[in-house]
C-alpha cells in the first residue's frame, strides 16, 4: 500500500517536473541515416555524434574492431592525406574523437557554429571516404602491440586491463592482431559503416532546413558498400572463440585470479563485472545510483566505468592476496543476498529525478540522451515508474553473480 | 577543388569571438567571502565552485598532504552525520578524538618496535580497540546506500587538491540551493573530517603504490628546495604521523572567509542568492589571518641540469624550463609558444618528431606545473621510439626550440595556435564547470577572476615576435632540467639507486634519531643524486659506503 502511494508521488512528481530542454527533432536520410537535431541558437558551439551499430560477428574476432578504429584514424580521407586532414582539423580548432565500446563505435565532434560546414564534411571524409591501404595496416598492428605492452608501466592500469570483459576494450594478444587481415578489416568496414546502420546527432545554432542542407551535402552519398571476396579462414593463428560478457564461464577464484605485482605497494583486489546485456536501462540506472558508496561494501569501494562495475579493496598491512580478494568477493556477495528495499528503491528513483535537470549543465550529455533516445536505450519516468523491487534485486544478483566477476590483485610478487 | 573551399572556409572561420565575463556580478562579504555568479535563466540547475587559495605550496613540511586529505575528509561524500555539531562524551566527535589518540599510541608502539623488535609489543592489543572504535564510529553512521546528501538530491560533488588550491565543484538541481548553502556553510564551520584515518591511509597507500614518478622527480630537481618541488611520496613519515586535530586547526585557516571565493553558475539571479549566502557562508567566523608564508625564490636561470633515472617502466624524456608565474607579462607568450608547440596532433612537436622524423611516439606540452601563482615549469614529455635513444630525441627536441627562437612562425601556424585558444574560450563559455574553473584559477593564480577576460584580450595582441622573444628568454639552457627515464628492470627501480639508498638509509640511521627525518634526508639525497652522471653515482656510492662499518657494507 505505502509502496503504491509512493509510485504514484513519483509518478505526479514527474508530471510536475517537465524538464525545459530543447525538444529534439528527427528526420532520416533516403539512405538510411537517422538524424537528431537538438537546436540550440544559445550555444557559440557545434557537438555531433555519429554512432554506428556493431554486428554480433565482430565479437568473434577480438582485436579487429580496435585495430581497424585505429587503422581509420590513420589513414588519407577523402582527397586528403592524413597529415593535411589533421591540420585542416586544427586550422579551425575543430575536435575530432573517435571511441569504441561493445554497444558501437561514434565519433564526437566538437566545433565552433561557424565551421559546421566545414567540421560535418570532415566528419563524413573520416566515416565513409577513408581511404584504407595495407601499409598502414601494418603499421598500426605494430603500434597496437606496442601500446599494449606500454601497459607495463603501470601495474594497476594492467590489471585493469586484464580483468576488462568488455571485449572491445581488452589489450589484444599478438596472436589475435596477427591474425587480422587486410580482407578482414574491408570486410569490417563494410558491415558496420553503413548509413542505415548509424545515428547522427547534432546540437547547436542550427535550425532544422540548415541541418537538413548540411547533412544531405555531407552525407547524401553515403551508401551500403558490398563486402568484398570472403576471405579465407586466418592461416597463421587461428582466432580464440570469445567469452561473451553475458554468458562467462564459471571458473574458481583461485583459477581465476591474476596477481600484477607492484614492489613496495600494499594488496589491491579489483573485481569487474560487465552489465549484463538485457539488464534494462531503468534497472541499470537505480543500480548506477545505489551501488556507489554502498555502506554494505565498506571499506571497498564501486565505481562504474563505461558499462562495467569495478570493485576494489585494499587489504590489510599483513593481508595475503587470497585474503584480500576473498575478502572483495564476500562483500559484494553479501549486497547481493542482502539485496535493496523498497525505501531504497524510493529515494534512487527520486535522485534519479532530481538529477535529471543536471543535464542541462552538461551540452555533451544532452547529446548522449538525444543518442540514447534514438536507439531506443533512454531511462524514461515511465519505464522508471515500472520497475518493481523484484526487479531491481533480480538484476543486482545478475550483475554481481560470482561467474561474471573478474577478480585479480596488484602489489606484492608476481605469483 | 573541395579542398580549396574547405581551406578557405577554415581560414573565414579564424576571427577571434569575444569573451563575454561582464555576465560576471560580484560581491564580497563582511567576512572576507568573495562571491561570483553568473546567471544562466534556463537551466534548472546550477553548478557551485568553492575555492580556497593557498593548496600544497603553502603547507609547512610537517602538514605535508594536508590539502590532499581536505580534498578526502572534507568534502567528496557528504554523510548527515558529518553536518551534526556534537559535543560531550559518547558524542562522534569524541568518539574521533579517542580514535585519535589510539592512532598515535599505534604508531609511536611500531616506532619502537622497528627500533627494539624484541621488546613486547602493545600494537595487537592497541589494533583491536582501534578496530573496536571504528566499529562504534561507523555505527553511528547510516547503513543505507544514498546517504550521500547530495547524490540522494541528484546532485554530485569533487574536491581536487593543487599546488595553489582546493577547488571544489558541486552540482545540484536548483530546489537545492539554500541545501546547498546551508551544507557547505555547516561543513566549514564544524570541520568534522570523519573519515580522517581511512583518509590518510589510502592516501599514503596510493603514494606508496605509485612510486617514484617522472614528474615528481623532474619538479624536485627543477625547483629544488621549493614547496613547487615537493614531492609528496618524500613526506610519508610526515603524512602518517599527522593527526586529524593539526588537521582541523589548519584547515580553519587555510578555509578561511578570507581565501574563499564562492563562483556559483546557473538560473540564479544575485539578488536571489545574495541574501541565503549572506545567512551562512556569511555568518563564518573571520580568521585572524596569519602572514603568508614567505616562500624560497628560486632563480630561473639556476642552470642546466639533468637527471637520469629508472623506475621500471617505458623510457622517456622529460625536459622542463623554469618560467614566470601567470601574472607576468611573459607568460601570455610562452601560452602561446606551448601552443604551437603541443596544440594536438596538428602541433610543430608531433609533425616534426613523430610524423616527419619518426622518433617520438608521442608528444605531451604542460604549462604551469605545479602551478601558475609562482614561477613554475613548461614540460615537454616525449615517449622514444623504439630504436631511437633518449639523446638523439633530446638532440632533436633542441633543435625544435631552437627553430621556434629564430626561425619566423609560419602565418598558418601562428593562426592555429589563435584558433585554438579562441575554441578553448568558447568552450569555457558553454560548459559552467569550464567557466567555473576558469574564473577560479584567475583568481586563484593571477590574483584576480576578470583575468579569465582580459588576458583573452591581451592574447590577441601578442605578435609572433613576442613568443620568439619569449622563447629565447624562458626557453633556454640555463633555465632547462632534463630528465632520462631509462628502460627500467621488472623490480621497478634502477640497482644502483636501490643499492644507494640502503647506504644513505644506514648512514642517516647513525646520525637521525627522528624516523621522519630520516627518511627525508634520504629522499632528498636521492634526488640531489640523480643529478649526477652514472660515473659520478657510481663513485659517490663507493664513498658513501666507506663511510659505514664494516658489517653494514
Amino acid at each position: 500500500m505505502r509502496s503504491l502511494a509512493t509510485l504514484a508521488a513519483f509518478i505526479l512528481t514527474v508530471q510536475g517536473q517537465a524538464l525545459p530542454s530543447i525538444r529534439p527533432q528527427m528526420f532520416t536520410l533516403p539512405n538510411g541515416l537517422r538524424v537528431v537535431l537538438l537546436e540550440d541558437h544559445e550555444r557559440p558551439l557545434v557537438r555531433a555524434r555519429l554512432h554506428l551499430t556493431l554486428d554480433s560477428e565482430a565479437a568473434t574476432r577480438p582485436g579487429l574492431a580496435p585495430l581497424a578504429l585505429r587503422v581509420l584514424r590513420h589513414s588519407d580521407a577523402a582527397a586528403f592525406r592524413m597529415e593535411d586532414f589533421e591540420q585542416l582539423l586544427a586550422g579551425a580548432g575543430i575536435e575530432l574523437t573517435s571511441a569504441l565500446r561493445s554497444d558501437g563505435l561514434s565519433w564526437s565532434l566538437l566545433a565552433r557554429s561557424r565551421d559546421q560546414d566545414l567540421a560535418l564534411g570532415l566528419l563524413a571524409d573520416r566515416a565513409f571516404r577513408s581511404i584504407v591501404d595495407p601499409a598502414t595496416l601494418e603499421a598500426e598492428r605494430l603500434a597496437c602491440w606496442r601500446e599494449t605492452e606500454r601497459l607495463d608501466a603501470s601495474p594497476r592500469a594492467k590489471l585493469r586491463s586484464l580483468l576488462e570483459p568488455d571485449w572491445t576494450l581488452q589489450a589484444p594478444t599478438l596472436a589475435r592482431l596477427t591474425a587480422i587481415t587486410y580482407e578482414d578489416l574491408l570486410a569490417f568496414y563494410a558491415r558496420t559503416l553503413r548509413p542505415d546502420r548509424a545515428v547522427l546527432v547534432l546540437q547547436g545554432d542550427l535550425g532544422q532546413e540548415q541541418a537538413k542542407r548540411l547533412v544531405v551535402l555531407s552525407f547524401g552519398t553515403w551508401t551500403v558498400q558490398p563486402p568484398p571476396p570472403v576471405p579465407g579462414a586466418p592461416t597463421s593463428v587461428p582466432a580464440p572463440a570469445p567469452t561473451p560478457a553475458s554468458s562467462p564461464a564459471a571458473p574458481s577464484p583461485e583459477a581465476q585470479r591474476i596477481q600484477v605485482a607492484l614492489a613496495g605497494a600494499g594488496l589491491r583486489a579489483m573485481a569487474v563485472a560487465a552489465e549484463p546485456e538485457d539488464l534494462g536501462v531503468e534497472a541499470g540506472a537505480l543500480l548506477a545510483l545505489l551501488l556507489p558508496g554502498n555502506p554494505v561494501l565498506f571499506p571497498a569501494q564501486v565505481t562504474l566505468e563505461g558499462q562495467d562495475l569495478v570493485a576494489i579493496l585494499d587489504a590489510e598491512p599483513l593481508g595475503s592476496p587470497s585474503a584480500v580478494e576473498t575478502s572483495l568477493r564476500e562483500r559484494l556477495q553479501t549486497l547481493r543476498q542482502r539485496g535493496f528495499t523498497e525505501q531504497d528503491l524510493d529515494r534512487a528513483r527520486a535522485a534519479w529525478l532530481a538529477g535529471r535537470a543536471l543535464t542541462s549543465l552538461h551540452p555533451g550529455s544532452m547529446v548522449d540522451e538525444a543518442l540514447a533516445e534514438a536507439r531506443g536505450r533512454a531511462v524514461t519516468p515511465e519505464g522508471m515508474a515500472a520497475v518493481t523491487l523484484g526487479h531491481l534485486n533480480e538484476a543486482l544478483r545478475r550483475w554481481l553473480d560470482p561467474a561474471r566477476l573478474h577478480t585479480g590483485v596488484v602489489g606484492g610478487s608476481n605469483r | 577543388m573541395r579542398r580549396l573551399a574547405l581551406l578557405l572556409l577554415a581560414a573565414l572561420g579564424l576571427n577571434a569571438q569575444a569573451l563575454h565575463l561582464d555576465e560576471v556580478q560580484e560581491r564580497r562579504l563582511a567576512n572576507g567571502v568573495r562571491l561570483l555568479v553568473v546567471e544562466r535563466r534556463g537551466l534548472n540547475a546550477f553548478h557551485a565552485a568553492l575555492v580556497f587559495r593557498g593548496g600544497r605550496a603553502e603547507e609547512p613540511p610537517a602538514l605535508a598532504g594536508a590539502t590532499d586529505l581536505l580534498a578526502r575528509t572534507l568534502y567528496g561524500a557528504t554523510w548527515p552525520e558529518d553536518l551534526e555539531a556534537s559535543k560531550g562524551a559518547g558524542s562522534l566527535d569524541a568518539l574521533l578524538k579517542e580514535e585519535e589518540g589510539l592512532l598515535e599510541s599505534l604508531r609511536l608502539e611500531r616506532l619502537r618496535q622497528r627500533k627494539d623488535p624484541a621488546a613486547a609489543s602493545q600494537a595487537s592489543a592497541l589494533g583491536a580497540s582501534l578496530w573496536t572504535l571504528h566499529e562504534a564510529v561507523r555505527a553511528r553512521f547510516s547503513s543505507s546506500p544514498l546517504m550521500d546528501v547530495y547524490a540522494a538530491r541528484g546532485g554530485r560533488q569533487t574536491a581536487v587538491a593543487s599546488a595553489d588550491a582546493l577547488l571544489v565543484q558541486t552540482e545540484l538541481p536548483m530546489a537545492a540551493f539554500e541545501f546547498w548553502c546551508h551544507t557547505e556553510a555547516q561543513r566549514l564551520a564544524i570541520l568534522q573530517l570523519s573519515r580522517f584515518s581511512e583518509a590518510r591511509a589510502a592516501l599514503a597507500a596510493e603514494l606508496r603504490g605509485q612510486g617514484s614518478q617522472g614528474l615528481a622527480l623532474l619538479q624536485g630537481a627543477a625547483l629544488p628546495g621549493h614547496p613547487y618541488g615537493r614531492d609528496l611520496a618524500d613526506h610519508l613519515p610526515a603524512l602518517e604521523a599527522m593527526r586529524r586535530s593539526e588537521l582541523q586547526t589548519w584547515a580553519r585557516r587555510a578555509c578561511g572567509p578570507d581565501r574563499l571565493t564562492v563562483v556559483l553558475i546557473g538560473g540564479l539571479a544575485m539578488e536571489a542568492v545574495l541574501p541565503l549566502v549572506e545567512r551562512s557562508f556569511g555568518a563564518l567566523p573571520t580568521v585572524q589571518e596569519a602572514e603568508d608564508p614567505l616562500l624560497p625564490e628560486i632563480p630561473a636561470d639556476l642552470g642546466d641540469r639533468h637527471i637520469q633515472a629508472s623506475l621500471g617502466g617505458a623510457p622517456g624524456l622529460l625536459v622542463g624550463w623554469r618560467i614566470p608565474p601567470r601574472p607576468d607579462r611573459e607568460h601570455l607568450a610562452l601560452r602561446l609558444a606551448a601552443c604551437l608547440l603541443g596544440g594536438g596532433p596538428s602541433g610543430r612537436l608531433t609533425q616534426r618528431l613523430v610524423h616527419q622524423k619518426a622518433l617520438a611516439q608521442s608528444v605531451e606540452v604542460r604549462m604551469d606545473l605545479p602551478g601558475g601563482r609562482l614561477p613554475g615549469l613548461l614540460v615537454i614529455s616525449l615517449v622514444p621510439t623504439e630504436g631511437h635513444s633518449l639523446a638523439e630525441l633530446e638532440g632533436a627536441l633542441h633543435t625544435e626550440i631552437l627553430r621556434l627562437q629564430q626561425e619566423p612562425i609560419p602565418a598558418e601556424e601562428w593562426q592555429r595556435a589563435l584558433t585554438q585558444i579562441d575554441v578553448d574560450q568558447l568552450r569555457v563559455q558553454d560548459e559552467p564547470a569550464a567557466l567555473a574553473r576558469a574564473l577560479c584559477l584567475a583568481w586563484v593564480e593571477a590574483g584576480d577572476w576578470r583575468q579569465a577576460e582580459q588576458e583573452l584580450q591581451r592574447l590577441r595582441n601578442v605578435g609572433p615576435e613576442a613568443v620568439q622573444a619569449a622563447a629565447r628568454t624562458w626557453l633556454n639552457p640555463s633555465h632547462r632540467t632534463t630528465l632520462w627515464l631509462q628502460a627500467g628492470t621488472d623490480a621497478g627501480q634502477d640497482p644502483l639507486e636501490a643499492e644507494t639508498a640502503r647506504v644513505l638509509k644506514a648512514l642517516a640511521a647513525t646520525r637521525i634519531e627522528d624516523l621522519a627525518q630520516r627518511e627525508h634526508m634520504v629522499a632528498e639525497g636521492l634526488r640531489q643524486l640523480r643529478m649526477l652522471s652514472m660515473e659520478e653515482r657510481r663513485r659517490t656510492l663507493k664513498l658513501l659506503e666507506a663511510q659505514l662499518s664494516p658489517e653494514k657494507r
